[in-house]
């Protein structure tokens, strides 16, 4: 079989590595040793013996194994060196290799499809090449490299959606929990509970929507609408004096979609938070705006809340001094008095983005004591709101808020990843 | 702090109980000795509209008239007149019109008519010489209702539903006519069991703890410095004891809780001369577990190969039923759309995706796309009459794919979440027959996956064989 091509076993390929059985034996042998004690410390234990006494490099006499002589070389192991290198071996050695199954003969077909590649020039390696060895005879064509091949587009997240979770990540490291709230609300919970006043013009400035179907929700415990209730009133027991006018629980059952998030903070505030406690939420909203370049159908609002006992106006400002730093980017910021609807004192925050230059980033106010007191809250709540789709359309470079949910699917497919 | 004199004029105005549910409150003033020239008259014209449209939400609340007071014969009354009940000659017309002529024919009836609609009568104020000053919230008449630079004192009235956004609008007004040189008078308003005298200009009191603002402010201000601060704020301020007591001008609406003064204080102060501080509180963070598990069920998707999309939660009833053969359901409807493409809150999520498609036609295929979202479902069990649910939908669309192609990726996402299911045969309208099944889990229908119906491929103007599924990963979170 002199057109063969031979392989390494399994076998003859650990061997080739570790030194045949029998070799092993006798380099361990420095003394006459107990059988017992060299069958625990040599591998193939069996086969080693068995060639070592057929090679007369061993003797054994009275459960004792004694060393005859040191072979210089094993032949057997040269042998499977150059088989695995593609080099020739007499006929003899292959024959024992083959009995001693350390070697086997290639599928005469592989080899045929082989010998049909080598000698010209082709376009690619093929496994028959790599399997029989004669790859090495075989010449593949030089490509130009510079050229890559078709645009492939991988799965990939939204981008958009995967800033809001990149955000929503960072969050949760600065140790604020994430809030419960529905997208269909009762006015209630959207407006009420925030103190705002049912006929107060901020109500229509807010500009929300209202539904033909469903139209009343439940309220939450009479204890919390009736003090709500009173707050709006005359204050109840805050200091207030209260809007002064009739309020009505109709109005407040309505259902309407979200605003804003703030509906959520509310919420969160009547179930008793933890104290200390940081909350934030991401939130779809909805109003009836025109729709433009700055107004979608939809816009997502983060918002939250820290709650405790220590804290004041100062603290308030450093919740926002860690959002310029850690979600802005930034290492100069300015404070402005603004207004917000549901906080007193309020404030806004403008940073120095690092590309943006001077945006507004955030506002905060401590919640009034006409909205925490009802809900059963004490403690100072400081209220904060970041402009996040901002953020976003500058992170994804984008000047058209529309774009955000974007259905442009080539756009989508070559936006580049966000990092 | 400004301060304001007024005097008592002698004009009365009687107001009609048949206003009820009409235009019900009015408050009224007389400025006396006003030089107008050119530029006030403008400015005055100018500030009319800015108290109606700020205050007024462009004239539904509070409608408002400046008048020729020596033009008028108190006492004034505000009462209510049918539709052809008068007749006067409107602001900047030559002849006479009853109110329904007015609401037709006059630019400023046409124009804000729609705030009379549905009354059997409107509302009016007229004089005990029968000479009509206007019809709120539509038009002053020509003679009484127009003021020019031979205007020396003017009666001036705001009219709406509520004292609480009058009063300050009038007092807006009076200010700043006093500002200009005029002198504010009073003017009785007689109401059926109560008498106002109005406009109120009188300071109003109010009482500041200093420590409740040093809580607040977390600063160490003395007495003195707050008193300062306050002061330039234009309020007057007063110690007494640990109490500061305080006058603020009438015009001032705003100020229900010593939190509002103590924000006046801390402007003062300036917000960049305080130190922040960065609360240092041990709390731990967390998601909800629906966005978790959102999250990862994403990492899976993309990795698959497929695209996420992102689209709006809003929506139509065409889409959601019509375009997807099925029979129309309930859904979350809104009242005062902006557009009927934006009507209804989506109940399912495949509908979001074949729009995805539709836009998509000319774009490289395959295309394979997912996104994770919420859709709202009615649900009287619901405190709010609703439920949102999160959900993840998938559609892949080439020249040949098949049921298989997209039964095998749902299942590489639901064993890689280690969730066992079921598939069962289903019917759906929005599928091909015997090429959809619903997906269980313990039982339970969690989503539905198969062969868009050609039929509603048609009906989104796709031209290729799509395949989807949706699936509930509320119900899935773990």
């Amino acid at each position: 079989m002199s057109g063969s091509i031979y392989k390494l076993t399994e076998e003859g390929r650990r061997y080739l590595e570790n030194g045949l059985p029998e070799a092993n034996l006798v380099n361990s042998l420095k003394e006459p040793m107990d059988i017992e004690d060299v069958k625990a410390r040599i591998e193939n234990f069996g086969i080693a013996l068995q060639w070592a006494k057929k090679k007369n490099w061993v003797k054994l006499e009275s459960g004792k194994l004694f060393l005859v002589r040191k072979p210089s070389q094993v032949p057997e192991h040269e042998a499977l060196r150059k088989i695995s290198t593609g080099r020739r071996v007499d006929g003899k050695m292959i024959d024992l290799l083959l009995k001693r199954k350390l070697i086997y003969i290639e599928r005469e077909d592989v080899v045929k499809r082989a010998q049909k590649m080598i000698g010209k020039e082709i376009d690619n390696l093929a496994p028959e090449l790599i399997k029989t060895g004669m790859w090495r005879k075989a010449k593949i064509k030089p490509y130009n490299v510079k050229v890559t091949g078709k645009k492939i587009y991988p799965g990939k997240r939204q981008p958009y959606k995967h800033f809001l979770t990149e955000v929503r990540q960072r969050l949760v490291e600065l140790g604020f929990r994430e809030m419960e709230g529905p997208m269909i609300e009762t006015e209630f919970w959207n407006f009420d509970a925030l103190y705002q006043a049912q006929d107060h013009p901020s109500r229509d400035w807010a500009q929300t929507y209202t539904l033909k179907h469903p139209k009343y929700g439940r309220l939450p415990s009479r204890g919390i609408v009736s003090r709500v209730k009173a707050a709006h009133e005359n204050g109840w027991k805050t200091g207030s004096t209260g809007w002064g006018y009739k309020w009505d629980i109709k109005k407040a059952s309505q259902l309407m979609p979200r605003a804003h998030t703030t509906a959520s903070s509310a919420r969160t505030l009547a179930k008793l938070p933890e104290i200390p406690g940081k909350y934030f939420a991401i939130s779809r909203c909805f109003r009836p705006d025109v729709i433009d370049a700055t107004h979608g159908v939809e816009f997502n609002q983060m918002e939250g809340i820290v709650i405790d006992k220590s804290l004041t106006f100062k603290e308030m400002l450093g919740v926002l001094k860690m959002f310029a730093i850690e979600i802005g980017g930034a290492k100069e910021f300015r404070f402005y008095a603004d207004y917000y609807p549901f906080t007193e004192p309020s404030v806004q925050l403008s940073i120095k983005h690092p590309q943006m230059g001077w945006i507004e980033l955030a506002g905060a106010g401590i919640f009034r004591p006409e909205l925490t007191e009802p809900l059963g809250v004490k403690e100072p709540v400081i209220a904060w709101g970041l402009g996040i789709d901002r953020l976003a359309m500058f992170k994804l470079n984008i000047d058209d808020i529309r774009e955000l949910f974007s259905k442009n699917l080539d756009w989508l497919r070559n936006q580049r990843v966000l990092i | 702090m400004p301060r304001y004199k007024t005097k008592k004029s002698n004009v009365v105005v009687n107001v009609d109980k048949r206003l009820r549910g009409i235009r019900p409150f009015t408050v009224c003033a007389v400025v006396k000795n006003l030089k107008i020239d050119d530029h006030s008259l403008s400015q005055l014209i100018q500030l009319q509209e800015k108290v109606s449209t700020t205050f007024g939400r462009n004239r539904k609340e509070i409608a408002r008239g400046v008048y020729d007071l020596n033009r008028i014969k108190p006492p004034i009354k505000f009462t209510t007149v049918k539709p052809d009940g008068i007749r006067f000659i409107p602001l900047e017309f030559r002849r006479e019109l009853t109110p329904r002529q007015i609401l037709k024919e006059h630019p400023k009836g046409r124009e804000f008519g729609h705030l009379l609609e549905g009354l059997l009568e409107y509302p009016m104020f007229i004089d005990s010489a029968g000479e009509v000053l206007s019809i709120p919230p539509i038009i002053n008449s020509e003679y009484t209702g127009k003021v020019t630079k031979e205007t020396k004192d003017v009666f001036i009235e705001c009219s709406g539903f509520g004292l609480r956004f009058l009063t300050p609008a009038l007092n807006v007004m009076v200010t700043a006519l006093s500002d200009r040189g005029g002198d504010i008078e009073s003017v009785k308003v007689v109401y059926p069991g109560r008498v106002l005298e109005t406009p109120e200009l009188e300071p109003k009191k109010f009482e500041l703890d200093l420590d409740y603002l040093n809580r607040v402010s977390g600063l160490n201000l003395s007495m003195e410095r707050v008193c300062r601060f306050l002061n330039q704020a234009r309020y007057e301020a007063k110690p007494s004891g640990k109490r500061i007591k305080l006058l603020y001008p009438a015009y001032r609406q705003d100020i229900m809780h010593q939190r509002d003064v103590i924000e006046d204080v801390l402007i003062s102060y300036g917000y960049n001369k305080i130190e922040p501080l960065i609360p240092k509180l041990a709390t731990i963070g967390n998601q909800k577990p629906v966005e978790a598990f959102s999250n990862k069920v994403s990492d899976i998707m993309a990795g698959l190969g497929l695209q996420e999309t992102l689209s709006y939660i809003l929506t139509n009833k065409r889409n959601l039923f019509e375009k997807m053969n099925i029979r129309e359901g309930n859904v979350v409807e809104i009242e005062n759309i902006v557009s009927a493409n934006w009507s209804v809150f989506r109940t399912w999520l495949l509908p979001s995706l074949l729009e995805f498609l539709s836009r998509n036609k000319h774009v490289e295929y395959p295309q394979r796309i997912f996104e994770i979202g919420d859709v709202v479902n009615l649900d009287n069990r619901e405190e709010t009459k609703t439920k949102d649910t999160r959900k993840l939908a998938v559609m892949l669309t080439d020249n040949s794919v098949g049921y298989e192609d997209i039964s095998s990726m749902l299942d590489s996402l639901l064993r890689g979440l280690g969730i066992k299911y079921t598939l069962n045969r289903i019917e759906h309208t929005s599928f091909i027959r015997g090429r959809v099944a619903g997906i269980f889990v313990k039982g339970r229908k969690m989503g539905l996956v198969g062969e868009i119906n050609p039929l509603v491929l048609e009906k989104w103007d796709l031209e290729k064989p799509t395949v989807g599924f949706e699936l509930d990963l509320s119900a899935l979170t773990p």
